[in-house]
């Protein structure tokens, strides 16, 4: 069973590590291989799943890297495998023979693993290494076409973010190993000591608000949208950002034993709901709207995490629940952009009756985002909710305006692929793509139908009987909602989804057949200023951009100014102060030295040539100078004697 | 008193026959004038009781001077001193540079502290003289011997005219001497 | 005459001697200088001989030496410009520079 444990997350690790790395040799056997063994790791979650084991591994000197896997890890073991086979499968059609499907499928099977990883881990140190593995590999895939400088800069954007929020985890490590928790394990953190608990706290929050892109980390989403579809539907729908919610849900204890981490994580995760929602309603690309739809929905989960166990049922029940939903509507939004070129709202009119099949899925994942009943996500909603009102009215009724807002932009959604086609060619209108295939193949279409059922089927956990059972696999309480919660949240996703239907519909009514060459603004229940506001996802990007971005680069190029200047100059400045003294001796110390010594030969040549002079070879000369030197002797010997 | 005033005389004849050397233009008087001090000299030294001595010289400088005057004779242009000529090269320095020496030499004379005569000559120097030169002075003497001996051999190589050498080749090995004249001593 | 008179005698011989050894271009005129130097010299010695040291015969042998000198540096002399005349047709001192240098 341990050895199950490690297949686990060892299979899709390795496959993905090799397929990565055999590159463009691997293209033609990628997408089977890939396949092959996702449907292995789907075998090996369920039978993990059943055995419950836990294992070890030594890591650092008495903090092993364990892993295990309880009910929630259960949960989600099989929810990641399951997508994960739905995604790889219908991949096929984005990620064309012509390209890198080596590369590709090879870090999506890397991703899988590192989900895998983080969500077994039992403590901090196995969870950072899936953590930053995770934020890696979705750096890599959503830049996949790399060639785009843009879709670089947006997984840039992207990975800068999270990354800079999974600081908050080196934070709470270093906090539990100084408040003494025993290796660093999850479930011991509400027992460290004093203000390291709270920070370690922080650090969690931190880390998993910016994973699950939560207020106030939501822009880098809409930047992941670049990546490929099917990297939206595995990453942004099932995977990383229902990390920070499971982290979430995991800690729970902790949340609860700081006092004030409950309470916070569970506000940011209303106010985003409810916020992110009316940005989506405000969106006029698909993709966009579906990003923005994640972020509130992860909201809800991020809510049922500070509400208490009671919530844990219900989040999970979301995290599910949306998983399945979130991929079907990613993976039809991808089908329609390899079928029509564009993923425009206004532009895809009539895409839904043009395949059948995507759209009927579509249909049914739209209602369920919208939170229908008896659909997967009303029940769960409910449950989180019950247990949000057990703990403060205020949270209740923001969940309630929350879920009328995802009613909004699901109809709106729903309301533009099934409207009227408006005649404007595929291909056309500004920022739809590339012309595209008029087809969606065979493989795409099964995955979807399954996705599509499980998102239906999934609304068995209104069941009370489903419902505690659930509760009693996770080890949590479960809340039973009252009728009249569960007529409220029905009647308002209804009445939400009816005029988002209206709302969208109208806009394409009065568009009339001739196309609007300058795309508008599908009319939303908001004034202009509002609109703008909320279409640009809150502006929260422009402020990072001007309080943390530009300081830092001034400070960088600050830094390498001065590294230019003064250490280099003064390299540079030594070089050429010894150069100029080079030049100065050479110019004026040697010539002044050469010509002392020059001075000095050339006066002793002179005193040569002036002792040859009494040298006349004059006889009478050579007797006078001995007559006068003879007496100069003699005067001088005379004289001193 | 006598001997006072002949050593007067004879001194300024002495000095102003070696003046005149060098003013006559005849090289036969010049000689004779020299000779002319020499002999002057040698009477100083008979009157300073010097008997054999002043002999010595004035025989001596009588026959030296002779063949001096053969030798002036033969290199000199002017012999005869037909016609008046001066052959001097830097008279004015010669005559500086004597005046100063017999200034410097007077002014050492007559300042320095001679002593006084210690001891009285001798009854005959003569004997005093020879018993020195054989006895004391031997050193003296036969170095006074080898060098007139040198000077004989080496006058007599420098003014040979032709030498066995020129004559009979650089090993001495030509069978007849290369003479202008044939004949000749020995070989 | 006292010894000082002799000497005074001695000096001026000799430095007319040396006027002569001087300024004579001729190379026996020059020889004729340098024996005027000796007779002064020989005048010298002997009245060293007489008023300073009479009891010694040291005066007169230095009156032989010198006498012995003139002999020599008159014969050697004579010989050297005989060799000289004889090689380049030099007679003059001027003409026989062949230490200049």
């Amino acid at each position: 069973m341990t050895a199950l444990l490690w297949l686990l997350v060892a299979l899709p690790l390795g496959a993905g590590a090799v397929l990565a790395a055999a590159g463009r040799r691997a293209d033609r056997v990628a997408p089977a291989f890939a396949v092959a063994v996702s449907v292995l790791s789907l075998a090996a979650a369920g039978a993990v799943a059943a055995g419950r084991p836990r294992v070890e591994a030594p890591f650092l000197a008495g903090i092993p890297a364990g892993l295990a896997v309880d009910g929630l890890s259960a949960v989600m073991v099989l929810t990641v495998t399951a997508v994960t086979l739905a995604v790889l499968l219908s991949s096929a059609g984005e990620v064309g023979p012509g390209e890198a499907r080596g590369r590709f499928f090879g870090l999506m099977l890397l991703f899988a693993g590192a989900m895998l990883v983080t969500v077994t881990a039992t403590n901090l140190v196995a969870l950072l290494i899936g953590w930053e593995v995770m934020g890696a590999t979705s750096w890599a895939l959503i830049g996949f076409w790399w060639r785009d400088p843009r879709r670089v800069r947006a997984a840039t954007i992207a990975f800068l973010t999270t990354r800079a929020a999974d600081l908050g985890l080196y934070l709470a490590a270093g906090a539990a190993v100084a408040g003494g928790v025993h290796a660093l394990e999850l479930r011991r953190l509400p027992g460290a000591a004093g203000p390291w608990l709270a920070l370690a706290t922080a650090g969690i929050v931190l880390a998993a608000l910016g994973k699950s892109a939560q207020l106030p980390f939501s822009f880098w989403l809409s930047h992941a949208m670049q990546g490929p579809s099917p990297v939206s539907a595995l990453l942004h729908s099932a995977a990383m950002v229902a990390a920070g919610a499971y982290l979430l849900l995991r800690v729970e204890p902790l949340l609860a034993a700081s006092g004030w981490g409950a309470p916070l994580v569970a506000w940011v995760g209303a106010a985003t709901a409810l916020l992110l929602g009316a940005v989506a309603v405000a969106q006029t690309d698909l993709k966009q709207l579906l990003a923005a739809s994640t972020s509130s929905q992860i909201g809800f989960m991020v809510l049922a995490a500070g509400v208490g166990a009671a919530g844990v049922t219900g989040g999970t029940m979301q995290l599910v629940a949306h998983a399945a939903t979130k991929s079907l509507l990613f993976l039809a939004a991808g089908a329609w952009l390899g079928a029509l070129g564009t993923q425009r709202l206004d532009a895809l009119g009539g895409a839904a009756r043009r395949v059948p099949a995507v759209g009927l899925t579509f249909a049914a994942g739209a209602l369920t985002l919208a939170g229908l009943p008896p659909l997967s996500i009303w029940a769960a909603k409910d449950q989180l909710l019950a247990a949000a009102l057990s703990r403060s009215p205020g949270l209740y009724a923001a969940g309630l305006a929350a879920a009328a807002v995802s009613g909004l932009y699901a109809g709106k959604a729903l309301a533009a692929v099934t409207g009227q086609a408006d005649g404007v060619p595929a291909g056309a209108g500004g920022g739809g793509g590339w012309p595209g295939t008029r087809r969606v193949g065979a493989a795409m279409t099964a995955p979807l139908v399954a996705l599509a059922a499980a998102a239906v089927a999934l609304g068995a956990f209104a069941l009370p009987p489903v419902a505690a059972g659930f509760a009693r696999l996770l080890g949590a309480p479960a809340a039973a909602p009252a009728w009249w919660e569960r007529l409220a949240s029905a009647a308002l996703a209804t009445a939400g989804l009816l005029l988002g239907i209206a709302l969208g519909a109208g806009r394409l009514g009065a568009a009339g057949p001739a196309p609007a060459p300058v795309p508008a603004p599908v009319p939303a229940p908001v004034p202009a200023v509002l609109r703008g506001w909320l279409a640009g996802w809150l502006g929260v990007e422009g402020a990072v951009r001007r309080l943390l971005v530009r300081p830092t680069l001034a400070l960088a190029r600050g830094l390498a100014r001065f590294d230019d200047r003064v250490v280099d100059g003064a390299v540079r400045g030594a070089a050429a102060l010894a150069l100029a003294a080079a030049r100065l001796s050479a110019t004026r110390l040697e010539p002044a030295l050469d010509g002392a010594v020059r001075a000095v030969a050339g006066g002793a040549r002179r005193l040569g040539a002036l002792a040859r002079r009494p040298q006349t070879g004059r006889l009478h000369q050579y007797y006078a100078q001995a007559a006068v030197a003879l007496a100069a002797l003699i005067i001088v010997f005379v004289l001193a004697r | 008193m006598l001997a006072t005033v002949v050593s007067w005389v004879l001194g300024a004849a002495a000095v102003a026959a070696g003046a005149g050397v060098f003013r006559v233009d005849s090289m036969a008087r010049a000689t004779f004038l020299l000779l002319g001090s020499f002999l002057a000299v040698g009477g100083e030294l008979l009157v300073l009781g010097l008997d054999y001595l002043g002999v010595l010289v004035v025989l001596m400088m009588t026959m030296e001077m002779v063949i001096m005057a053969v030798f002036m004779i033969m290199y000199m242009m002017n012999p005869a001193g037909l016609t008046p000529m001066s052959m001097v090269h830097n008279r004015r320095g010669s005559l500086v540079i004597a005046v100063g020496t017999f200034a410097a030499l007077a002014a050492g004379i007559l300042v320095a502290p001679w002593p006084p005569a210690a001891g009285r000559p001798p009854p005959d120097p003569t004997v005093a003289l020879g018993e020195a030169l054989m006895g004391s002075k031997m050193l003296v003497m036969i170095v006074l011997g080898v060098a007139l001996f040198a000077t004989m051999v080496a006058t007599v190589v420098l003014a040979t005219h032709r030498g066995r050498y020129d004559r009979y080749g650089d090993r001495l090995d030509r069978p007849r001497p290369d003479d202008p004249v044939p004949g000749g001593v020995w070989r | 005459m006292t010894l000082k008179l002799f000497l005074l005698l001695a000096a001026a011989l000799f430095s007319v001697g040396l006027y002569g050894a001087l300024s004579q271009q001729s190379i026996v005129m020059v020889m004729m200088g340098i024996e005027l130097m000796v007779n002064g010299v020989i005048v010298g010695a002997a009245a060293f001989w007489r008023h300073a040291s009479p009891a010694h015969p040291d005066g007169q042998v230095l009156v032989t030496v010198a006498v012995t000198a003139m002999a020599i540096e008159m014969a050697m002399g004579f010989a050297v410009v005989t060799a000289i005349f004889r090689a380049r047709d030099v007679d003059m001192t001027d003409m026989a520079t062949d230490l200049k240098g």
